[in-house]
């Protein structure tokens, strides 16, 4: 795996609202994608928190956001990526050996 | 991104709000929960309906029937019941859909078309055979009261179980095929039995896989 953090537990996931975006993500089909508006819902965030997130997700190229349509009518949709479905499935094995070494 | 707003202070408080380890593997769990939830297409309140559906729709036309010693056909006020009742499983049925997939765009929702052409298909095949039977002079014993209460039906479950059986969804399948299983049994037992027993069995079939789901729910919780 390339790019994966070799931390113990992801600064960038180890985060709540971060965390539910992730896994949220992760629930979805491979090769779909959710409304930005139906996430925000979802997380019970406000638009300017889940973008904030959102930003620095997809810094680290952990999740895609794609922009359809313009102006007011545009839809904001985003998806897991395939670096950060295998962050987020090296955070969980993190997670798992952290809490059976407790 | 089209959404405005200015999170970063919500941001740094959630980067500060630290997580331990037992809470993170909590949080986890409940997010993943809720989300599958969220996007799944069947619902225990949906099934629990479907089961209403056919305790009304079918029992109404075997009540209209119950005790003839010769078919006459159904009257109009139960054929008016189960529309109805078909009617009200088209809307539960429509509204789980388009919850669970508010957003959702990509292969899912282009595979959920391919699946609803298909059992689309299925069923109305199934009723064009009952237009041709009837057409070629076969009895109404036999096309309203034994073949329309079940082989649409089991048109409709035979593809359901296709459908079940690719995504993997184990208690789906069985349920069609036990749709499938009281809807050809059934067909022995003329048009009251047609019409009763696979209105009984496809309810109480339907409430054994809500109650299922629920209880499944439940342990998760």
């Amino acid at each position: 795996m390339t790019g994966v953090p070799e931390e113990p537990l992801d600064p960038l996931i180890h985060a709540p609202a971060r965390l539910r975006i992730m896994v949220t993500l992760a629930a979805l089909n491979d090769g779909d994608t959710l409304s930005f508006s139906r996430l925000q819902k979802l997380l019970d965030l406000t638009p300017g928190n889940l973008i904030s997130h959102l930003r620095r997700l997809e810094d680290a190229h952990y999740v895609s956001t794609e922009k359809s349509g313009a102006g007011i009518a545009s839809l904001t949709s985003v998806a897991l990526t395939p670096r950060g479905r295998a962050a987020l499935d090296g955070y969980t094995a993190a997670l798992r050996e952290l809490l059976r070494a407790l | 991104m089209d959404e405005t707003g200015s999170g970063r202070s919500n941001e740094a408080f959630d980067d500060r709000n630290e997580l331990d380890p037992g809470d993170a593997a909590l949080l986890v769990e409940q997010t993943a929960r809720q989300a599958q939830r969220a996007f799944d297409l069947v619902s225990p309140v949906a099934a629990a309906v479907g089961a209403g559906v056919f305790l009304v729709g079918y029992g109404a036309v075997w009540w209209s029937i119950r005790g003839e010693a010769t078919y006459t056909g159904s009257p109009g006020w139960a054929i008016g019941v189960l529309y109805g009742a078909i009617g009200v499983a088209a809307i539960v049925g429509g509204t789980v859909a388009r919850r669970a997939t508010a957003g959702v765009r990509g292969r899912s929702a282009r595979r959920q078309v391919a699946q609803a052409v298909a059992v689309g298909a299925a069923g109305i095949g199934a009723w064009m055979v009952q237009g041709a039977l009837l057409h070629l002079g076969v009895p109404a014993e036999i096309v309203y009261g034994v073949y329309g209460p079940t082989v649409p039906l089991i048109a409709l479950a035979a593809a359901g179980a296709g459908v079940a059986a690719t995504r993997e969804r184990w208690p789906e399948l069985w349920l069609s095929v036990a749709i499938i299983a009281v809807a050809s049994l059934s067909t022995f037992f003329g048009p009251q039995g047609a019409w009763g027993l696979t209105g009984l069995g496809a309810a109480v079939a339907l409430l054994i896989y809500a109650s299922a789901m629920w209880r499944r729910r439940a342990a998760k919780r």
